[in-house]
Order: structure tokens, then C-alpha cells, then sequence
């Protein structure tokens, strides 16, 4: 994600250029998304997070600060959407995993293996899964998610160290479930 | 989207965490922020206006006298004695009839026109008019009597259900329906959930015995994400929501095969 030009559109909209917003939108939509997705394991659940954090972002962008990174602003404003939405699921409701067309040999496979992945990242807590999120699916060096999270880096670090460790258990459980 | 400055790009969790692919956010994302962002301006606007006192004293005024005038009748019919009461009930006791409602069925559940508007203008609609394979499975009257069924719709939102029939799908396409009922059993007593599933309804079963559902919902993408929320299934029980994926274009069909 590039912050070029981030600083002259969000001048723009606060001085009232609503069609500036739009281009940050076009620029962030598919990594927030993504981000949402990833943490939400639901598509719809995804949409409704991330277009709620824009349109918030939105209203308290005289707020932002520009020192810091656009994107780790948006994100700490997604992360509070997805912690509603997952407040909002009963403990006992299923998360339907709404993954992408497979494409390749055997779809079915690659479906279910997708699908224990998104599983595996589901199972984790929020504060583990959001680091592997970070990490995984973002361009963020540490010091950036240890901004965007309002935790020391070295935390960021043994977060992600842990997270790792109960993926891999979680994915190995699965492989030899197969 | 791989971060490149990993400490373990070899490793067996990147390699798997690698396998999920990047999702394409919703076409409609940045019209639907934007539209969301001008009509909440919009409604700011109207309420920054403030009411003038003499405003908010008038509505008081016509508060109070309405409140009079309820006042006024009720004491009037006190006085008058209405409703009239016929002769020959005073002090009549029996049996209170009490109104006993029949059992709601499926077929009394209707959904509200503004839902089904939204459902027709939603993401997973525009999918389901370019799936062929949904819209097979959509012609099918016993697919259509079974999402009818509450207990079906309870069941494809478990993607335990969705897979096991997914599996069944992707072994039998073209299959005779004799053959289908045989690999059904089959495949019930290895899934638990499906087992369940079946046992709760009997529309199911029927369902799952035709091909064509089968098939499609082991490849319709679309079909799965509308199965997997019951509300949406509850659409696709419906006629206007099955005669809009149907009236769809051949066009938006052509258009999506030529996508893919």
C-alpha cells in the first residue's frame, strides 16, 4: 500500500472534496477487505465491517494524524467493526466460510484445505489472529502492526511467535484427521 | 498479499497461510461508501436545524389538548354508557372463547417485498443469474420444496452438511437416481452432520436424490454462499426470487463464461 498522496486527498475531503474520499477508498478497499475477511472468515459479515470503517473513518478524518500510516489508521477503525460483528455471533453459531471458487486440479481439495486454513486462523483469539493477519496479509513491517495495535513490537513478535505454534498444531490435528 | 521480511518463508504454516488466496472486495464497495457517506450528510444536514422555540411550544400546546380531548371522550363514554350492552348478557358466565391460533406452516411465512427487493439487488443474486449450475438447481421442484422447508434451511447452514453433500456431488455428477440414493446412504453414514440432517427432513431427501442439486451445489459458488445464511435460502423458496434468477439474460451467462 502506497501513503503517496494520502496526505493531499485527506486534505481534500476535509476541505469539503467529497470525491476525494472515493480515491482513498479504491486505494485501501481490497487490503481492508482482505483483512476483514481474514478475521471475520465471512463475506458478507467482511463487507459490511470494511464499508462501516470507511464510512467512520470518514466522519472522524479530522482526526487523523498525519504522522501516521493511513492504512494503520483504517485498520484500528476495521478492527473495532470486526470485534462488533464477532460480539454479535452467538457462541453456538456456525461461521460460515465463504471461500472463493477453487481453481485447479481437484477443487474440492483445494476447497477444504482452504477451508481448514480459514478454520485453523478462526480458532485462534482475536489478538493472536489479528498479528497473523497483519503479518500474512498485509504489507506492515512490525513496528507498523505494533502501531496500528497500540502494543510494543516485542509483544507483536512473541504474539506471532504463539499464533504460529497453535496454527501448525491446529494444521497438523487436521492433516492427519484427513 | 506474502510479506516478504518473514523469518520463515520456507516454513510448513507460511507455505499453508500462502494458500489462501487474496478475495476480490464487492464491486459495489466504493459506490455503496460513498452513497452510505452522502446519505448520512444528508440526514445531518436535516437535523442540524434547530426547531425555533415558538416551534417546540406550539407542538406542546397540541400535545396537551389532544391529550384533553382523549380525556374528555373517555369520560363521556363513562357518562353515556357506550358501547351499549345488549340485553340479556349482563352477568352472563361461561366459557371465555379464547382465540387459538392455528400452527404456522412455511407456506404462512412471507417475506416483505422491501426484502426480496433487497435480496434481488444484492451481490449473491447477480452470482446466482450468472451460475448455470445454480440456475439448474433452481428449476428443480424438489430443490424447491425442500428450501421451502425450515429444517432444511437450519441444515445447509452447517458447512459440514454443505461439504458432505459438496463430496457427493463431485463423485456422481451424471449419475441415475437410483445410483444417487444408494451413494446418499453412503455418504450419510460416513457424515454425521448430513445424517442428521437427513433425519430431521424428508424434503431433503428427495432433494438429494436428483442429480442436478447435487451437482450444483458441489460447484455453485453462489449457491453455496446463499444456502449457507437462511434468510437467503428462504428467498430462493420463493417464485418471484426463482422466476428473477431464471429470467435472467443468457447474456450475463455468456458474459461470466467469457470471465472465467
Amino acid at each position: 500500500m502506497d501513503d503517496t498522496g494520502d496526505t493531499a486527498l485527506i486534505a481534500r475531503c476535509l476541505g469539503g472534496q467529497q470525491d476525494a474520499y472515493e480515491a482513498i477508498v479504491t486505494r485501501y478497499q481490497r487490503g481492508l477487505f482482505n483483512v476483514a475477511f481474514r478475521m471475520l472468515g465471512n463475506y458478507e459479515d467482511a463487507r459490511d465491517a470494511t464499508q462501516n470503517a470507511f464510512v467512520k473513518a470518514y466522519e472522524h478524518l479530522d482526526s487523523f494524524d498525519p504522522e501516521q500510516r493511513f492504512f494503520s489508521w483504517l485498520f484500528r477503525i476495521l478492527k473495532n467493526e470486526c470485534l462488533n460483528v464477532l460480539r454479535a455471533r452467538r457462541p453456538s453459531q456456525p461461521v460460515s466460510l465463504d471461500l472463493p471458487s477453487a481453481r485447479g486440479a481437484d477443487p474440492v481439495e483445494v476447497r477444504e484445505r482452504q477451508r481448514a486454513i480459514q478454520l485453523a486462523l478462526m480458532s485462534l483469539s482475536t489478538e493472536y489472529r489479528e498479528v497473523v493477519v497483519l503479518r500474512h496479509y498485509t504489507d506492515l513491517s512490525y513496528d507498523e502492526i505494533a502501531a496500528a495495535l497500540g502494543i510494543p513490537t516485542t509483544k507483536v513478535k512473541s504474539r506471532l511467535y504463539t499464533a504460529r505454534q497453535q496454527l501448525g498444531e491446529l494444521l497438523m490435528d487436521w492433516r492427519v484427521a484427513r | 498479499m506474502t510479506n516478504m521480511n518473514d523469518p520463515w518463508p520456507d516454513d510448513e504454516v507460511t507455505r499453508r497461510l500462502n494458500d489462501l488466496p487474496e478475495v476480490d472486495p464487492p464491486s459495489t464497495m466504493v459506490q455503496d461508501v460513498m452513497a452510505t457517506i452522502a446519505r448520512r450528510g444528508a440526514a445531518r444536514a436535516t437535523h442540524s436545524v434547530t426547531p425555533t422555540k415558538r416551534g417546540e411550544i406550539m407542538a406542546k400546546k397540541v400535545l396537551w389538548i389532544v391529550a384533553a380531548a382523549a380525556a374528555l371522550a373517555l369520560v363521556a363514554m363513562r357518562v353515556v354508557g357506550y358501547p351499549p350492552v345488549e340485553k340479556g348478557t349482563e352477568a352472563t358466565i361461561g366459557a371465555a372463547q379464547r382465540y387459538q391460533s392455528p400452527q404456522i406452516s412455511s407456506a404462512d411465512v412471507k417475506t416483505g417485498d422491501a426484502q426480496l427487493q433487497a435480496f434481488l439487488q444484492s451481490d449473491v443474486f447477480r452470482q446466482l443469474t450468472t451460475d448455470k449450475a445454480a440456475r439448474q438447481a433452481l428449476k428443480n421442484k424438489d430443490f424447491q420444496r425442500a428450501l421451502s422447508d425450515p429444517a432444511v434451511r437450519a441444515a445447509l447452514v452447517s458447512p459440514d452438511v454443505r461439504n458432505a453433500i459438496a463430496a457427493m456431488g463431485a463423485a456422481n455428477t451424471g449419475a441415475k437416481q437410483d445410483a444417487m440414493s444408494v451413494r446418499l446412504e453412503a455418504v450419510s453414514a460416513k457424515y454425521s452432520a448430513l445424517a442428521a440432517a437427513l433425519e430431521a427432513s424428508p424434503a431433503l431427501r428427495l432433494a438429494l436424490v436428483s442429480p442436478d442439486v447435487v451437482a450444483a451445489m458441489g460447484a455453485s459458488n453462489a449457491l453455496g454462499v446463499a444456502l449457507a445464511k437462511p434468510d437467503l435460502a428462504m428467498f430462493l423458496a420463493q417464485d418471484a426470487a426463482i422466476n428473477a434468477v431464471m429470467s435472467a439474460p443468457d447474456v450475463a451467462l455468456d458474459a461470466a463464461a467469457a470471465k472465467d
